[in-house]
């Protein structure tokens, strides 16, 4: 028996030894290719034989900056953004009312037609909306590419928003009717403060969303509405390899930062559950 | 009815073929404290939600004093209302959830803090006024709910089960001080829950509802003492019940065979020999004798099949005649055992005719 027990442990604690290093040749097999990424960016005359760079410079990043055009750029990848966070946010809004307080008839379908975008592989549903923005003079504007992640952005937004309305306590809100709250003050005293963290959080699940988005951009911009990342992929076929890392590092920042944010500010499950009860 | 703060009339809703409410008529006097009591689907929360506002029946009326509001949207019904859940704000403090009512109707802020202190001083709760509801216990968050619902001055009180979601001991404290609250400030008040203990403790009057229909209406006394159907009987305190058929009538007597028992009750008025009633006997109502008791009128010879010592009194499972089994209660200090032989006296035993 003691012996079993022994041998029992001996298995667990091998498990762990294994887990550990699989979990760390994870760790270091989604840093290493950032990791090269950022050296690139920072190293001068390496080509790749020597362990590390023997010269730093930040020359790449001016260039990245001047050549690139990376402000203008970056306010076109803001400025979409922003227009798709924003159409998300009140589809998610009405939409996850609508799926979270009520029984809507054919619920799980309609969240399957609405997640659809995010099934089928991107540059299919990419091709069938850049025909139809070459129609509708959509391309090359920032409501245009912002209408397309819209497409990806939204299903988060309601995902996130669906499970914010459905943990909504019913209850409250009849207390705040029955205290003499007619429906647009419950809807700005009680029911926006409660889906607060809900909105939050989808806002920022759009954002990164948009901003990440490639496929979908590459088939609708035009000169006037590159993004951080078409930006990128162009400067590789140039064959710039220092200044693409650079883009690529500079790109990265924002979503540091947000990631930052969500971990710090607040715990990601609270943000999605919003207010469970009490 | 003239009087009442609250009134149904005739009031029926329906959900597909259930009928939640049938034709309910229930009248609550003005400052009076009404428990709605039943069991679960009996209607009762139903009828609380009509008189809310929050559903609408299909056929008739709700008067909240002498005004017909049954189609007046909840948010103008200046009604008080305490939730099962307590249903605080759990974004704002105590000071903001009490003060919510007064916000909505645009009360001035001095004015407003001195309303929300007066209601917090009245539910005890002085100094948690900067609170978050998820910083109380239970029994406080109660508190505060019943303070946001009484701070304007309603013209009535809801209670919807307050204290379901609390500890026992706990319940028993908050019973009196809602008690104690209501009556201090003399606002009407309606009651609904499932708990017959709050509901004799509370009550002016009880209505027992069973099945979206009124069963019963009286103070508790009345429904304990003189239930009128077996449902209440059952559903309010310890009851036995005999079936049997009424052998003969004897001047304001009658004698009635049940499981081989003669047993003698009150004549029922307009009842005649073969008819079937159903006798009915609290088990503090049943006095339990040594075996050696003299013989006499309802007394019988039985034997305890199961004795719990419930500490301050016996309960006692005693069986007699044909199969009979009695509940009955008794004393502590005189203790039977389990098979010990016994004669019980039923002191008293009241009776219904059976229709079926």
């Amino acid at each position: 028996m003691t012996l079993l027990r022994a041998y029992l442990r001996g298995v667990r604690e091998g498990w762990f030894i294994l887990g550990y290093t699989l979990l760390l040749c994870l760790t270091f097999f989604i840093a290493a290719p950032f990791l090269m990424i950022v050296l690139r960016s920072v190293g001068k005359g390496w080509f790749g034989r020597l362990w590390l760079p023997p010269q730093l410079t930040l020359d790449w990043y001016r260039w990245a900056i001047e050549v690139g055009n990376i402000p203008e750029v970056m306010k076109n990848t803001l400025i979409i953004g922003a227009i798709a966070v924003a159409i998300s946010t009140i589809i998610g809004i009405f939409a996850g009312w609508a799926f979270g307080r009520r029984h809507l008839p054919g619920k799980e379908i309609l969240m399957a037609v609405i997640l659809l975008p995010r099934m089928i592989p991107p540059i299919t549903y990419a091709l069938g909306v850049a025909r139809i923005f070459y129609t509708a003079d959509l391309v090359d504007t920032h409501f245009g590419v912002a209408l397309a992640h819209v497409s990806v952005c939204a299903p988060y937004a309601i995902l996130v928003l669906s499970a914010t309305f459905e943990s909504l306590d019913e209850r409250v809100l009849e207390a705040a009717a029955v205290c003499g709250a007619n429906t647009i003050k419950r809807f700005f005293y009680v029911v926006l403060p409660l889906i607060m963290p809900g909105i939050l959080a989808s806002m920022l699940f759009s954002f990164t969303s948009s901003y990440n988005e490639f496929t979908l951009t590459l088939l609708t911009y035009g000169p006037h509405t590159v993004t951080l990342p078409v930006r990128t992929y162009l400067a590789v076929g140039d064959g710039y390899w220092e200044i693409t890392s650079a883009m690529a590092v500079i790109m990265v920042v924002p979503s540091l930062f947000i990631l930052a944010t969500i971990q710090r500010r607040a715990k990601p499950e609270k943000l999605i559950g919003g207010f469970k009860g009490v | 009815m003239p009087d009442a703060m609250i009134e149904f009339r005739d009031v029926t809703k329906r959900y597909g073929t259930l009928v939640a409410n049938d034709h309910l008529s229930l009248g609550i006097r003005r400052g009076e404290l009404m428990t709605l009591l039943g069991p679960s689907g009996c209607g009762k929360t139903t009828a609380l939600r009509c008189l809310t506002g929050t559903i609408q029946p299909e056929e008739g009326q709700i008067l909240l004093d002498g005004k017909d509001v049954t189609h007046v949207p909840t948010h103008q019904r200046e009604l008080g209302m305490v939730f099962q859940n307590f249903a605080l704000f759990p974004h704002m403090t105590v000071q903001d959830n009490v003060g919510f009512p007064l916000m909505i109707r645009s009360v001035s802020k001095p004015e407003r803090e001195r309303m929300v202190a007066d209601a917090l001083r009245l539910v005890r709760l002085e100094g948690y006024a900067g609170q978050y509801p998820r910083q109380l216990s239970g029994g406080q968050q109660q508190r505060v709910g019943l303070a946001r619902a009484l701070v304007y001055h309603p013209k009535v009180l809801l209670l919807d089960e307050p204290l379901s979601n609390l500890d026992a001991k706990l319940r028993e404290e908050m019973r009196f001080e809602i008690k104690e609250v209501v009556t201090r400030l003399g606002i009407t008040a309606m009651y609904v829950t499932h708990d017959q203990g709050e509901a004799l403790a509370l009550s002016d009057r009880v209505a027992i509802m069973n099945r979206g229909r009124l069963e019963q209406l009286g103070t508790p006394e009345e429904i304990y003492e003189s239930p009128r159907s077996k449902f209440v009987a059952e559903f309010i305190g310890l009851s036995n019940f005999l079936e049997g058929y009424v052998q003969s009538i004897e001047g304001r007597d009658m004698l009635v065979m049940a499981s081989g028992l003669a047993v003698s009750t009150p004549a029922l008025p307009a009842i005649g020999p073969g008819q079937k009633v159903l006798l009915f006997l609290r088990p503090n109502e049943v006095e339990i004798l040594p075996q050696d008791a003299p013989a006499g009128t309802n007394v019988f010879a039985a034997r305890v099949d199961k004795a719990t010592y419930l500490g301050d009194t016996m309960d006692y499972r005693i069986a007699l005649g044909q199969g009979v089994e009695l509940r009955v209660q008794g004393d502590a200090r005189r203790r039977y055992q389990n098979g010990d032989p016994v004669r019980l006296r039923l002191r008293r035993v009241r009776s219904w005719t059976v229709t079926d």
